[in-house]
């Protein structure tokens, strides 16, 4: 079995050689941004933060999280219209995604949980989560954060 | 930016496939139905455009986020 490679230019992390299983296909882009092609990069099985990266722009690059992993009561809930066009019937096989807007400071760091990015065999997309309380910025590190271990 | 009047019951035409009516004026408000190809993601431009501030804010990450942090409880 040969195990094929593609090449990710990143801007952030030089040039890698990523496995083909690595690529998630975006046939509407991420909202706002576009993009049809990105890699899921992750340093380890169990990273923090994973980092969605595109395979056309080497510039752009989203780090991700596990929504659950800060969050252990959220819920995606998709309009039917929108679960219809993406063909997800339930979530069981499919990963979710939050994007993460950094900031210099743990207590600045904050997860958009009103537009999570499913991805299920190799395709992706950004929906509009319908569930109460999810909103746009919600801190990962309320208070009393940790000091950044970086 | 193109103008056109219409009254509620008339329709625009996106290309072939993406249908816009008007269908009720009431004060300020204004109801319409979109009629779109189920590929096509219909946002609310308001919220379209918070999830576009957020991803181009995330994407303003540096490569050197932390690791192996702690998690809320």
């Amino acid at each position: 079995m040969t195990t094929e490679t593609i090449t990710l230019e990143s801007t952030r992390f030089g040039t890698l050689e990523i496995p083909h299983e690595a690529v998630v296909e975006f046939p509407n882009g991420l909202i706002g941004l576009g993009g049809r092609r990105y890699a899921l990069l992750a340093r380890s099985e169990d990273a923090t933060f994973v980092w969605l990266h595109s395979l056309e722009d080497p510039d752009l690059a989203l780090p991700l999280t596990n929504p659950w992993r800060f969050f252990t009561t959220f819920e995606v809930e998709l309009a039917d219209d929108e679960a219809e066009r993406i063909g997800v019937e339930g979530i069981d096989d499919t990963a979710v995604y939050v994007t993460v807007r950094a900031g210099e400071e743990l207590e600045d760091f904050s997860a958009n949980l009103r537009a999570p990015i499913l991805i299920a065999q190799g395709a992706g997309h950004q929906v509009i989560n319908q569930a109460p309380d999810a909103p746009v910025r919600a801190p990962l590190f309320a208070e009393n954060a940790p000091e950044v271990a970086a | 930016m193109l103008i056109i009047t219409r009254r509620p019951g008339e329709k625009v035409m996106l290309g072939d496939d993406v249908v816009i009516e008007v269908i009720e004026v009431s004060g300020s408000s204004v109801r319409i139905g979109i009629d779109a190809p189920r590929s096509v993601p219909v946002y609310r431009e308001e919220l379209w455009r918070a999830v576009k501030d957020e991803n181009e804010a995330a994407a303003k990450a540096k490569a050197d986020l932390p690791q192996d942090l702690p998690v809320k409880q």
